[in-house]
C-alpha cells in the first residue's frame, strides 16, 4: 500500500501509468529523433550529415518496430489493442495513435525501400534459392538499376521525407499532447507540453547516433568522419538547449504565477522528485553536457579529435539519462500527485519482473539493437558493404569507396 | 514511365494492403456502435440488467416484518432505511424465494458509526460521548440495553 | 527477369493478360484504374450495409418500455446534514460489488480552522469515522460525499481512444465494460478522481448512478439508504422534481467549476476549501 502524505482522493494513490508508458515516449522520442537526423540530409541536403544519414534512418524503423510494444504490455485487455484501429474515438489522442503509427510505418517503410533498394538488387543478383527468391520478393520484381531509375528513387525518397518528418514529428507530438491537454493534472496540463517532449525526442535521437555512429564505424573498421561528429554534436546542443530553456521557462512560470496548484507541485519536486528532477534531470542531464557541449562546439578548432569524441559521447550518455529522467519525472510525478491537491503518495516503484517490469523495460531497449543488427545482415547499412555469406556484421568495410548518389 | 515500374509496383502493394485493411474494419466494428454516438448502443441495455438491485427499501422489509415497520414508522428512526442496520434485501432473500437468516451487529459499533461524538457531525444531530452519556462504567455497555433501534428515543 | 516480371504481373487479382511490350503503360493505368474503383465500391458497399443494419437495430430500441429521451438526470447533496455514517459507500459496495480498496462513492471529512484545513477519508468512510484531534483550533466541520459527477461535457469520455466511455441521453456516463482496453486515460482525465482501473477485470469501473435502478423508477443505492436525506436523485424531466427545484431556486454549487466539465452533482452548503 502506498503512504500518501496529506490528503489524496482515495481512487488517486495508483499509479496507472507505469514503467511501460515512460518507455513508450522514451522509444517513439528516438523514432522522431532519429529521423531528424537522418531528414537533415535526406530532405534539406546538410552534407555533414551524410556518413550518419542511413543508419539514423535505419535507426528510426528498428525503434519504429518496437514502439507499439509498451503500449501493449500496458494495456488493462491487451487483446483489446486493435479495437483503437476498429472504433477509433477520434476526440481522444490515444486513437490518434493507430493511424499516426500505421501512417508513418507507410512512409518510413517505403523511404528505407527506397533507400535500400540498390542493395536489395545487389543481394538479389548475387545469392541463390531461397535467399534469391526473399531479396527478389523485397524488389517486387524490377531489377531497374538505370540512372533514371535512380534519379526517381532520389525524388521518391525527397518527397517521403518530407511527409515523413511532420509524420515523425507528430507521432511523437502527439504523445506531448496526450499528457498536456489532461486539464485535469495541473503538472501536465501546458500547451509546452507537446513542444518539450518533440524538443527532447530530437536530443535522444541524437544522443543516440553520437553513441550508435561510432560503434557502427568501431565494428565495421571505419573511420569516424570528424565533420559529421562536429555536425551531431552541435545539433544536440542546439536542441539541449531549447529543451531545457523550455522545461525551465514552463517551472518558472508556473512558480511565478503561484495558482492553484503550485504549492503541492513546489513540495512534489522538493520531496518526491528532488534526485530524479532537480539532480537528474537539471543538473547531471542538463548543466553538464551542456557545458561538455558548449566547449566541443566552441572549441571545436582547438580540440584533438579523441578529446572531441569523448567529451561528445559523455554528454550524449548524459542526454540520454536526461530524457528518460524527464519522462519518467512527467509520467510518474504526475502520478504522485493527488487531484485534490492536497496529497502525495510514495515514489512509485516498478516491479522487477512482470508485464510492465523493469526487466521487460530493458528487453524493450535491447530488442532495436537486435533489430539494427539483423537490418544490417539483411540489408548492410552502410553502402556496398556486407557480403551475404560473412558471419560477421558489416565486414568488408575496408574498401568503402561510396557511389556518388545517395 | 518506364523506369518508374518500381514505383507503380509500391503503389499497387500499398493499395491492395490498405483495402484489405478497410474491408477487415468493416467486418469488425460491432454492430450497434455509432447508433446515438460512438460507443456501442447495446451496452446501455446491458447496464440497464447488469444485475438485480440488492436494496429494496423499507416498504419491501414491511411487507413480512410489519411490526417492526409499525414501530419504525412512528419513531425518530423514521428515515433510516432498514437496510443500513440488517443487510441489503438480496442478502436475506434470495431471487428464488428462499429466506436466508441475516444478523445484525448488535454492539455499540454499529450505533457509535451514526451516533458517536466526532468532528464533523452537524450540531443539531443527536450524538452522544458514551462516558458522559450513561452514568457509571462504561465497558461492556450496549445500546440496545436501553434504546429499541426501531423506534430509538426515550 | 522478363519472365518473372510476368509472371507476378499475371498473378496479382483482375489483371489483364500483360506482355512486356511498350503498350505496358497504358494497360497498367487502366488496371490500376479498375483496381482503384473496385476497392472504393467494396468498401463502400461494406460501410453502407453496416450502416443499414444499425438504423434497423435503432428503431427496435425506441419501442422499448423504458424510454432515455423521457429522463435527465441529476444528484444534489446537502453537506450541512450529512453526517458520515459511511451507509451510503457500504450501499454502493454491496450494489455494485466494488472491490476492496477502490470506491465508487466516498466520503471526505473537513476540519477546517483559520490557518489550516485537515481533510480525511478512512476508506473512504465505509466503516464511519474515527474521532480525531485535529492538532489546530478547528472553527468548522463538516462531511462531503462525493462520487463520478456525471459531467455534462466530461474530459473523460473525451479522451477514449474506442469509445468505451459515453454519456447516455439520460444523461449518465457509462463504461462499456466489453470494449475498454484499460488504458486508464480516462482514470486520469478525470479531474475529480471518481474513476478507478478494476483489479480483476482490468477495466476502467466507476459510480454508474445505479443505471440498473433508475432506469426501473428506483433511486441509486446510496440515495436509498441516506438516513439524513443528504444524497437526493432526481430528474430535470419532470414538472416540481425537488431536485429540479433546488438546483433552479437555491445556491448550488459544484466541483472545480473552473475546468467547464458542467458536474450533475450540485452541492447545498459547499465551502471553499473542498476541491
Amino acid at each position: 500500500m502506498p503512504e500518501i502524505s496529506g490528503f489524496s482522493f482515495p481512487n488517486d494513490v495508483h499509479v496507472t501509468w507505469s514503467l511501460m508508458i515512460v518507455m513508450y515516449p522514451y522509444i517513439t522520442g528516438f523514432v522522431a529523433g532519429s529521423f531528424i537526423v537522418t531528414s537533415l540530409y535526406h530532405l534539406f541536403g546538410r552534407q555533414e550529415f551524410k556518413p550518419v544519414a542511413r543508419l539514423a534512418m535505419a535507426t528510426s524503423f528498428a525503434f519504429l518496430l518496437i514502439a507499439s510494444l509498451p503500449l501493449q504490455l500496458h494495456l488493462g485487455q491487451p487483446q483489446r489493442g486493435p479495437s483503437v484501429m476498429i472504433t477509433p474515438h477520434f476526440t481522444s489522442a490515444m486513437a490518434g495513435f493507430g493511424i499516426l503509427y500505421s501512417f508513418y510505418l507507410v512512409i518510413l517503410v517505403l523511404e528505407v525501400w527506397f533507400v535500400w533498394r540498390q542493395e536489395i538488387i545487389e543481394r538479389a543478383k548475387r545469392s541463390r534459392g531461397v535467399v534469391r527468391a526473399f531479396y527478389a520478393v523485397l524488389a517486387l520484381g524490377t531489377y531497374d538499376q538505370s540512372p533514371e531509375a535512380v534519379e526517381i528513387d532520389h525524388r521518391a525518397i525527397q518527397i517521403l521525407a518530407g511527409i515523413g518528418l511532420p509524420a515523425a514529428c507528430m507521432l511523437h507530438g502527439y504523445v506531448g499532447f496526450i499528457f498536456g491537454a489532461i486539464k485535469a493534472n495541473p503538472w501536465w496540463s501546458t500547451p509546452l507540453m507537446p513542444v518539450i517532449f518533440l524538443l527532447s525526442a530530437a536530443v535522444s535521437g541524437i544522443a543516440l547516433l553520437v553513441i550508435l555512429y561510432q560503434v557502427f564505424a568501431r565494428l565495421g573498421r571505419r573511420p569516424v568522419v570528424p565533420s559529421a561528429m562536429s555536425a551531431l554534436a552541435s545539433a544536440l546542443w542546439f536542441f539541449l538547449i531549447l529543451t531545457i530553456t523550455l522545461e525551465l521557462l514552463e517551472l518558472i512560470v508556473m512558480a511565478y504565477e503561484r495558482s492553484e496548484s503550485w504549492l503541492i507541485i513546489s513540495e512534489l519536486i522538493t520531496t518526491r522528485l528532488e534526485f530524479s528532477y532537480v539532480t537528474v534531470q537539471m543538473i547531471v542531464g542538463g548543466l553538464i553536457p551542456f557545458i561538455l557541449l558548449a566547449v566541443v562546439v566552441l572549441m571545436n578548432r582547438y580540440l584533438h579529435e579523441r578529446v572531441r569524441n569523448t567529451l561528445s559521447t559523455v554528454a550524449a550518455l548524459l542526454c540520454l539519462l536526461q530524457v528518460f529522467s524527464m519522462r519518467w519525472n512527467i509520467v510518474i510525478g504526475g502520478q504522485l500527485l493527488s487531484k485534490s491537491l492536497r496529497g502525495l503518495r510514495s515514489p512509485y516503484e516498478p516491479e522487477v519482473f512482470g508485464r510492465e517490469g523493469v526487466l521487460m523495460a530493458i528487453a524493450l531497449m535491447i530488442a532495436p539493437f537486435v533489430i539494427l543488427w539483423a537490418f544490417d545482415r539483411v540489408l548492410g547499412i552502410e553502402e556496398g558493404e556486407g557480403e551475404p555469406e560473412d558471419a560477421s556484421p558489416s565486414e568488408g568495410g575496408g574498401a568503402a569507396s561510396h557511389a556518388p548518389n545517395a | 514511365m518506364e523506369h518508374a515500374r518500381h514505383v507503380l509496383r509500391v503503389a499497387f502493394v500499398l493499395i491492395v494492403v490498405l483495402a484489405a485493411v478497410f474491408l477487415t474494419r468493416g467486418l469488425l466494428v460491432p454492430k450497434s456502435y455509432g447508433l446515438y454516438g460512438p460507443f456501442r448502443y447495446d451496452n446501455v441495455q446491458e447496464q440497464m440488467n447488469v444485475r438485480a438491485p440488492a436494496y429494496a427499501g423499507a416498504v419491501a422489509c414491511g411487507e413480512c416484518h410489519a411490526t417492526e415497520f409499525g414501530k419504525r414508522e412512528k419513531g425518530s428512526h423514521k428515515t433510516v432505511n432498514c437496510e443500513v442496520c440488517h443487510a441489503p434485501l438480496s442478502f436475506h432473500v434470495k431471487g428464488d424465494g428462499t429466506v436466508v437468516p441475516a444478523p445484525v451487529d448488535r454492539s455499540f459499533t454499529l450505533c457509535a458509526r451514526c451516533h458517536r461524538k466526532i468532528l464533523g457531525r452537524p450540531a443539531k444531530f443527536p450524538q452522544v460521548v458514551l462516558e458522559q452519556h450513561v452514568p457509571g462504567p462504561v465497558e461492556g455497555k450496549v445500546c440496545l440495553e436501553c434504546h429499541d433501534p426501531h423506534s430509538p428515543k426515550l | 527477369m522478363d519472365a518473372k516480371r510476368d509472371t507476378s504481373a499475371a498473378s496479382s487479382p483482375g489483371s489483364p493478360c500483360s506482355s512486356g511490350t511498350a503498350g505496358d503503360g497504358a494497360t497498367r493505368r487502366e488496371f490500376l484504374g479498375g483496381a482503384l474503383r473496385l476497392t472504393g465500391g467494396a468498401v463502400v458497399v461494406l460501410m453502407g450495409a453496416t450502416v443499414a443494419e444499425a438504423n434497423e437495430k435503432g428503431g427496435e430500441a425506441k419501442g422499448e418500455a423504458y424510454n432515455w429521451e423521457e429522463h435527465l438526470y441529476a444528484y444534489l447533496i446537502d453537506t450541512s446534514k450529512c453526517i458520515g455514517c459511511g451507509s451510503c459507500v457500504r450501499a454502493c459496495k454491496n450494489e455494485n460489488q466494488v472491490p476492496d480498496g477502490f470506491y465508487r462513492t466516498w466520503i471526505e471529512r473537513y476540519v477546517v480552522g483559520m490557518e489550516e484545513t485537515h481533510v480525511d477519508s478512512p476508506d473512504g468512510g465505509l466503516n464511519g469515522f474515527p474521532p480525531i484531534q485535529s492538532g489546530f483550533v478547528a472553527t468548522k466541520s463538516f462531511f462531503v460525499p462525493k462520487m463520478c459527477n456525471h459531467c455534462r461535457k466530461t474530459p473523460s469520455t473525451q479522451v477514449c481512444p474506442v469509445g468505451a466511455s459515453y454519456r447516455t441521453k439520460d444523461g449518465a456516463i457509462l463504461v462499456d465494460g466489453d470494449r475498454c482496453i484499460g488504458c486508464g486515460y480516462c482514470v486520469q482525465a478525470c479531474p475529480f478522481g471518481s474513476r478507478f482501473l478494476h483489479p480483476a477485470t482490468h477495466t476502467a469501473s466507476k459510480c454508474t448512478w445505479c443505471y440498473h435502478r433508475i432506469t426501473k423508477g428506483m433511486k441509486p443505492a446510496c440515495v436509498a439508504v441516506c438516513p439524513t436525506g443528504t444524497r437526493q436523485f432526481g430528474d430535470l424531466k419532470q414538472e416540481n422534481d425537488p431536485v429540479r427545484l433546488a438546483i433552479e431556486h437555491d445556491r448550488v454549487g459544484i466541483l472545480q467549476g473552473h475546468l467547464l466539465t458542467e458536474p450533475q452533482c450540485y452541492y447545498l452548503n459547499l465551502d471553499k476549501e473542498v476541491r
